[in-house]
C-alpha cells in the first residue's frame, strides 16, 4: 500500500462521525453492568455529549419548522439515552421501565412521521401490554436475593465492537442512499441563476470557477444517481460542452443550464418525503381490508395459535387445587 | 471304430470319479478303505488301456496309422474373430495314437502297482482319504493330458498334475519344510509353465490360428523357413525344462521329497515328470524342422544328466539320490529327444529311444522309489545312509527287489535300462555322423552320456552298498515302529531333515545306531512287497521282451501320429557292439568302483572327501543353486515386497491423513459450539456484519 | 424532517438492541432487548412510509406489532417454563447443547457488590390456592 493509497484512505474516511461513534462505544462498554465498580457519572457524561457530537455531526440543515426539529432531537436524544440505560441497569425491573422510556420516545417520532394510530398502538400494545407482561414474568420468576447473572455481561467487547461496526456500515449505506439535498439546492440555484443572466459573460460571471462548477455537478450526478436521475449525467455533458469552449454561445449555453436546472430540481423535489393522506386511520384500514386482506387473517390466526401455545405451554394441570 | 473310442473316455474317467468319490466320502465312510476306488480306477484304466492296444493292433484308419478319437465337448469357441485376427476354438476331446498308448500303460501299470503298495505304506496315515482322492486326480490329470489332441486341454492338464503335485508333496502340510518344498515345486514349474503358454499362443498365431496337433504341424511343415519356428520350440521346450526338472529349473524334485514316498514315486519318477519328454516328442513334427532347437535340448539334457549325477555322488539321504538319479535320467531322455538332426529316420530312431527309456525308467525308478519306501517305513521313518547298514539281511525281499532296480538303473546287460540306454546312446553317435553343423558338439554330448552312466552307476551302487550291506545296523526309531502304521510321530520325518544342516559327518562319525536283536525281521507286508515284486519283474524283463527281441515298443511307436511326416522304410537296427562293449564297460567299472570303496576300504572315501573338500563341498551342497537362487531372485524379490510394505503404509498414512483432516478440523471447530445461544448470536452478528460489509464496500461496483 | 435522520435513530436502536441481547443473561432482558430491534425496524418502515407516500409501510409495522406481541406471549410462557426447570433466569445455565468434549462455562469468582435486595416484589401465588388468612377464617 503506498503513501499516497493510505493518505487518500485517510481523506475518505469519515473522522468526524467515527470518533463521536468510537466514544459512545468506549462509554458504552465502561457503562455495561460488571461486578467491579462502575464509574456510571463519567461513563454516561462521556456517552451524553457522544451522542450530541454525533447528532451535531450528521445534522442537515432542515426546511422543516423549528418545533418539529426540536421534538425529533429531543425525541430520538431519549430513545437512544433510554436504550443506553435500559443495557445497563443492574436490576431487571429498572431495565424494563425505561424500555418503557423509550417505546414512549418512539411513539413520538412516530407521531413526527405522521402515524398517529401506529402510535397509540404501539403505546397501548407495547407500554401497555407487553411490558406489564414483562413485569409479571418478572415477579413470578423472581429469584431468593440478587441473582449474580445481572451483574455479569457475556462478551461485551466483541458484542459492543460488533455492533457498533454494523451502526457505523448502516450510517454509511444511509448516507449514500439519503444524500443530503441541501449541496444540490445551492447548486441548482446557482444555475438558474446564471441561466437568468443576459449574456454570456454574466452568465460565465455568475457560474464562478468553470472547472469547479463541472466538478461539482459531477460530483452530484455521482451521489443522486440513484434517485430518478436520468439524464442528469447527460446533461451535465452537454453543459460541459458548451462551456468549455473560450466563447460559448449564449442561447445553446441558456438552454442547456436551464435542462440541467430542471432536472436538479426534479431530483431535489423527489427526495423530499412525500405527504401521507391526512386520515391515517381510514387509510390504513382500506389498505389492511384491500390489499393486505390474507395478512390480517393470517395475523388474527397467528395470534390465536400464540395465545393457545402460551397456555398449553404453562398450563398447571395436576397441580391445581380446587378448593 | 467307434466302440473302443467311447472306452477311451473312461480311461481318465474311472480315476476322476474314484477321486470324487474318494473325496466326498472318504473321510466319513470309506476310512481305512479309502484306497478301493482308487485301486479299481487305477487297475480298471489299466485293462482299458490294454484292450485298447488290442483293438489298435487290429484297426487302422485312412492314413495308414491307427488312431481313435473322440470328442466330447467345445470347450469354448470366439464367434468374433477381428480383434483376435483368426478363429479361436477349443473342443476338448481325446485322442490316442500309439504313442499316448505306450504312455498310457507305464502310467497306469506302474500307477497300479504304486497304488496297492501305498496302501500298506499309509495305513493308519490321519489324512488316508485325502491322499488316495489327490492320487486319483493326479491318475486323471495325467491321462488326460497325455490323451488331449490339442495344445490347449493338455495344457489345462498340465497345471492339473501341477496341482496334485503339490498336494501330495505337500501332504504333511503342517510342516514347515513339506510346506516350502510343495510352494516351490509350483512355483518353479510354474516358471516353464509360462514359456509353455506363450508357446502355445505364438503357435497359435502364427501357424494356422488353431490349438490342434495335427493342424499346427501341417502348417508348420508348409512353412518350414519361418521365423517363429524356433521360438515356438525353445518356448514349449522351457515348459519341459520346468515340468521335467532339467537345468536350471532342477531345484524343486529333490525337494520335493518332503512328501511321502510313494508319491515321489509315482509322480517324480515314473509319470509328471516324464510329461516334458512326452510333449517333446509329441512335437516332433516340429523340432525335426528346427536343428537348433534340437541342440539345445541336448545340450541342456546333458549338462543336467551330468550335473545330477555330480551332486548325487555324495548325497547321504536315500531318497535324494534316487531324486537326483531321476534328474540324470531325464536328462538323458532329453538327450535322446535332441538328437533327432533334420533326418527323419534318425529322428524316429532317437525319440522313440527316448520315449523307451522313459518307458523303462518308469518301472525302475518306481521300484527304486517304493524300495527305499520299504526301507524307510521299516527304520521309523529314517532315509538317512548312515544311521542303517547291512538291511540285506533283515529285509531280504526289499534287497532282492532294490538289486533289480539298481542293476537296471546302472544299465547293465541284459537289464531293462541298459536297452534303452544304449538306445540313447546310438542316437547321439548317429547324431554326430550325420549333422550338418553340430556334429563336434553331439560327441562332445556323447562323452558325457558315457561318463554319466558310469557316475549313475558309482553312486547308484555306493547308494545300494552303503544301505544293504556292511555291519546290520538299525536306528533307534525303528525298533520303536515294528513297522506298524504312522499313527504315533509322522510329523518329524527327522532324516530327511537333516541334509539341510551344514555340518557334515565324516564317514566315521555316525550317530546313533544299534544292532538290531536276532531273528527280528523288519521286512514290510505283502500288500507293500508284492508290487516290489512285480516292478523288480518289469525292470529286468521290459528291455528284453518288448524291445531286444521283438521290437515291438518300437514298432508301436513308429507308427505313432507323432512322426506321420516321415514315411517309411525305417531304418535298421543293428546290434552295435562297440556301444554295448563301451556302456557295459562304463557300468561294470562304476560298480566294481563302487564296491571297492564302500565294501572293501571304507577309510577311501572319508580320505577322498577330506583332501578333495572343495569339490566334495559343491557336490554336497548342490553346486550351491539353492543359494544362488535364493540371493538372484529370492532376495530381490523380499526387499520389493519390504518396499511395497513401505510404500502400503505411505499410502495408507496419506488416506488416514485425509481422513483425519476433517476430524481435525472438526476438532479445531467444535469449541465454538460451547452451548451458550449468546455466543452462537455473537458469531452469527460478527459474520453478518462482515458480510454487509462486503456487499456494501466492494459489491456496487 | 428528512427520512435520512429517522433512518439513523432507527440504525441506531437496532444497534443498542443487538448489544443487549448479546450481552446480557437475564432471559427476560434478552428479549425485552429483542424487541427494542423490532422497534428499530418498526421505525424504519414508518420513515419509509413517509419518504414514499404509501401507507403500506405503517400496515407492515401493525403486522410488525402483531407478530411481537404473539412473541412475547410464546417467549415470556417459556421463559417461566426455563425458570421452572432450573430456578434462575440465567440463560447461561442452559448449555447442554454444547459439543461433546468441550467444558461448561462457569463464571470465576469474582467479588459481588451488593446482594441485598432493597426492595422486595411482591409474589404471585399460583390460581386456585385458598391464601392463608382466608383459610383461617374459614372455620
Amino acid at each position: 500500500m503506498s503513501f499516497t493509497a493510505v493518505a487518500l484512505a485517510y481523506e475518505a474516511f469519515p473522522w468526524r462521525v467515527a470518533i463521536p461513534l468510537g466514544v459512545a462505544a468506549c462509554s458504552l462498554y465502561v457503562l455495561l453492568p460488571k461486578p467491579r465498580h462502575r464509574p456510571v457519572f463519567l461513563g454516561s457524561l462521556t456517552g451524553i455529549l457522544s451522542v450530541i457530537a454525533i447528532g451535531v455531526v450528521l445534522h442537515r440543515q432542515e426546511s422543516a419548522p423549528w418545533p418539529e426539529q426540536l421534538l425529533f432531537y429531543i425525541f430520538s436524544g431519549l430513545a437512544i439515552v433510554g436504550a443506553a440505560v435500559m443495557l445497563t441497569q443492574r436490576k431487571p425491573a429498572r431495565a424494563a421501565i425505561s424500555f418503557a422510556l423509550v417505546i414512549s420516545n418512539v411513539c413520538g417520532l412516530f407521531l413526527l412521521l405522521g402515524a398517529p394510530f401506529l402510535m397509540a398502538a404501539t403505546l397501548i400494545v407495547y407500554a401497555g401490554a407487553i411490558i406489564v407482561t414483562f413485569l409479571f414474568v418478572l415477579m413470578l420468576a423472581q429469584q431468593q436475593g440478587f441473582s449474580d447473572a445481572d451483574d455479569r455481561t457475556r462478551e461485551p467487547f466483541l458484542a459492543t465492537v460488533a455492533s457498533f461496526f454494523l451502526f457505523g456500515l448502516l450510517l454509511w449505506v444511509i448516507e449514500r442512499s439519503y444524500p443530503n439535498a441541501n449541496s444540490l439546492h445551492e447548486l441548482v440555484q446557482l444555475t438558474e441563476e446564471a441561466s437568468a443572466q443576459p449574456d454570456v459573460d454574466a452568465m460565465l460571471r455568475t457560474l464562478g470557477n468553470r472547472q469547479m462548477f463541472l466538478s461539482r455537478w459531477q460530483t452530484e450526478a455521482q451521489r443522486w444517481r440513484d434517485w430518478d436521475s436520468t439524464g442528469l449525467e447527460s446533461a451535465v455533458i452537454n453543459v460541459e460542452e458548451e462551456i468549455t469552449p473560450q466563447q460559448p454561445d449564449a442561447a445553446l449555453l441558456r438552454t442547456r443550464l436551464r435542462e440541467l436546472a430542471e432536472i436538479g430540481q426534479r431530483i431535489e423535489a423527489s427526495s423530499r418525503p412525500k405527504n401521507l393522506p391526512a386520515a391515517n386511520v381510514a387509510g390504513i384500514g382500506t389498505l389492511l381490508y384491500s390489499r393486505y386482506l390474507l395478512g390480517v387473517e393470517i395475523g388474527g390466526t397467528l395470534l390465536l395459535v400464540a395465545t393457545v401455545g402460551a397456555i398449553a405451554i404453562t398450563g398447571q394441570g395436576p397441580r391445581r387445587r380446587i378448593g | 471304430m467307434s466302440d473302443p473310442s467311447y472306452l477311451l473316455v473312461l480311461i481318465p474317467l474311472l480315476p476322476l470319479v474314484s477321486a470324487v468319490l474318494t473325496g466326498l466320502f472318504g473321510p466319513r465312510f470309506l476310512r481305512g478303505l479309502s484306497h478301493l476306488p482308487t485301486w479299481a480306477a487305477a487297475i480298471g484304466s489299466c485293462l482299458i488301456t490294454v484292450l485298447l492296444l488290442n483293438g489298435l493292433l487290429l484297426t487302422n484308419d485312412p492314413s495308414g496309422r491307427p488312431i481313435f478319437g473322440v470328442d466330447i465337448f467345445t470347450w469354448f469357441r470366439v464367434l468374433s474373430r477381428s480383434p483376435l485376427g483368426g478363429p479361436f476354438n477349443v473342443s476338448f476331446s481325446f485322442e490316442a495314437d500309439t504313442l499316448s498308448l505306450a504312455m498310457l500303460l507305464a502310467i497306469t501299470f506302474v500307477g497300479s502297482w504304486i497304488a496297492i503298495y501305498t496302501a500298506g505304506y499309509m495305513r493308519g496315515e490321519p489324512g488316508y482319504p485325502r491322499y488316495f482322492a489327490v492320487m486319483s486326480l493326479f491318475l486323471f490329470s495325467m491321462t488326460g493330458l497325455v490323451l488331449a489332441n490339442n495344445f490347449l486341454v493338455l495344457y489345462a492338464f498340465w497345471e492339473g498334475v501341477g496341482l496334485c503335485s503339490y498336494l501330495l508333496v505337500g501332504f504333511w502340510f503342517h510342516k514347515p519344510a513339506a510346506a516350502a518344498a510343495a510352494r516351490k515345486a509350483f512355483l518353479v514349474t510354474r516358471l516353464g509353465d509360462a514359456g509353455l503358454i506363450l508357446g502355445i499362443m505364438l503357435l497359435w498365431a502364427k501357424f494356422g490360428h488353431s490349438f490342434d496337433f495335427q493342424s499346427v504341424f501341417t502348417v508348420a511343415r508348409q512353412e518350414p523357413s519361418s521365423p517363429y519356428l524356433l521360438p515356438a520350440c525353445l518356448l514349449l521346450f522351457c515348459g519341459a525344462i520346468g515340468k521335467s526338472a532339467q537345468f536350471p529349473l532342477h531345484v524343486w524334485l529333490p525337494d520335493a521329497m518332503e512328501g511321502p514316498t510313494p508319491a515321489s514315486a509315482l509322480i517324480h519318477a515314473a509319470t509328471m515328470v516324464t510329461a516334458g519328454v512326452y510333449l517333446l516328442a509329441r512335437c516332433t513334427p516340429l523340432f525335426v524342422l528346427v536343428p537348433e532347437a534340437q541342440l539345445v535340448v541336448a545340450v541342456i539334457g546333458g549338462l543336467t544328466a551330468l550335473l545330477a549325477a555330480l551332486i548325487a555322488l555324495t548325497q547321504t539321504d536315500l531318497k535324494r539320490v534316487l531324486a537326483y538319479s531321476t534328474v540324470s535320467q531325464l536328462g538323458f531322455m532329453f538327450l535322446g529327444l535332441g538328437a533327432g538332426l533334420r533326418h527323419e529316420a534318425i529322428a524316429v530312431f532317437a525319440v522313440s529311444a527316448a520315449i523307451f527309456h522313459l518307458f523303462t525308467h518308469a518301472f525302475f525308478k518306481a521300484l527304486l522309489f517304493l524300495g527305499a519306501g520299504s526301507v524307510m517305513h521299516a527304520m521309523g521313518h529314517i532315509i538317512d545312509m548312515r544311521r542303517f547298514s547291512g538291511l540285506r539281511r533283515v529285509m531280504p525281499i526289499t534287497h532282492f527287489s532294490f538289486a533289480c532296480g539298481a542293476l537296471a538303473l546302472a544299465g547293465l546287460i541284459p537289464f531293462s535300462g541298459f536297452w534303452s540306454k544304449d538306445q540313447i546312446l546310438e542316437a547321439l553317435e548317429l547324431a554326430t555322423q550325420h549333422s550338418e553343423s553340430y556334429g563336434p558338439i553331439y560327441h562332445g554330448l556323447f562323452a558325457v552320456a558315457v561318463f554319466t552312466a558310469g557316475l549313475t552307476a558309482f553312486y547308484t551302487f555306493r547308494a545300494y552298498f552303503k544301505t544293504f550291506w556292511g555291519e546290520t545296523r538299525v536306528p533307534e526309531e525303528a525298533l520303536l515302529h515294528h513297522g506298524n502304521g504312522h499313527s504315533d510321530g509322522h510329523d518329524d520325518d527327522s532324516g530327511h531333515g537333516h541334509h539341510h544342516a551344514d555340518l557334515h559327518f565324516t564317514h566315521d562319525q555316525a550317530p546313533v545306531s544299534i544292532v538290531p536283536p536276532e531273528g527280528r525281521s523288519f521286512e514290510s507286508p505283502p500288500v507293500m512287497t508284492i508290487p516290489l515284486i512285480i516292478l523288480a519283474g518289469g525292470s529286468v524283463l521290459v528291455g528284453l521282451v518288448l524291445e531286444a527281441t521283438t521290437h515291438w515298443f518300437s514298432g508301436l511307436l513308429a507308427v505313432s501320429m507323432a512322426f506321420q511326416t516321415i514315411q517309411p522304410p525305417y531304418p535298421e537296427h543293428h546290434l552295435n557292439w562297440v556301444l554295448i562293449g563301451l556302456s557295459t564297460a562304463s557300468a561294470l567299472f562304476g560298480i566294481g568302483v563302487a564296491a571297492y570303496l564302500y565294501l572293501v576300504r571304507p577309510d577311501i572315501p572319508v580320505k577322498l572327501a577330506t583332501n578333495l573338500r572343495w569339490a566334495y563341498d559343491l557336490s554336497y551342497h548342490r553346486f550351491r543353486f539353492d543359494e544362488l537362487y535364493t540371493a538372484l531372485v529370492v532376495r530381490p524379490l523380499e526387499g520389493l515386497a519390504v518396499l511395497s510394505r513401505f510404500f502400503d503404509s505411505v499410502i495408507d498414512g496419506i488416506v488416514n491423513l485425509i481422513g483425519w483432516t476433517p476430524r481435525a478440523f472438526g476438532v479445531l471447530l467444535r469449541p465454538i459450539q460451547n452451548g451458550l445461544v449468546q455466543y452462537y448470536g455473537l458469531f452469527m452478528m460478527v459474520f453478518l456484519t462482515a458480510l454487509i460489509a462486503v456487499v456494501v464496500l466492494w459489491g456496487r461496483q | 424532517m428528512n427520512t435520512a435522520s429517522f433512518l439513523i435513530v432507527g440504525a441506531a436502536l437496532f444497534s443498542l438492541g443487538a448489544i443487549g441481547f448479546l450481552v446480557r443473561r437475564n432471559l427476560i432482558l434478552m428479549f425485552l432487548s429483542a424487541e427494542l430491534m423490532l422497534q428499530g425496524v418498526a421505525l424504519n418502515f414508518v420513515a419509509f412510509s413517509r419518504q414514499h407516500g404509501d401507507l403500506s409501510g405503517q400496515v407492515f409495522v401493525l403486522f410488525i406489532i402483531a407478530v411481537a406481541a404473539a412473541e412475547a406471549a410464546l417467549a415470556l410462557a417459556m421463559i417461566l417454563m426455563l425458570y421452572r426447570r432450573r430456578g434462575t433466569l440465567d440463560v447461561s445455565v442452559w448449555q447442554d447443547l454444547r459439543e461433546p468434549g468441550v467444558e461448561m462455562i462457569v463464571d470465576l469468582d469474582e467479588p459481588k457488590l451488593d446482594t441485598t435486595p432493597d426492595v422486595d416484589l411482591p409474589r404471585l401465588p399460583p390460581a386456585g390456592v385458598v391464601p392463608a388468612h382466608r383459610e383461617a377464617s374459614r372455620v
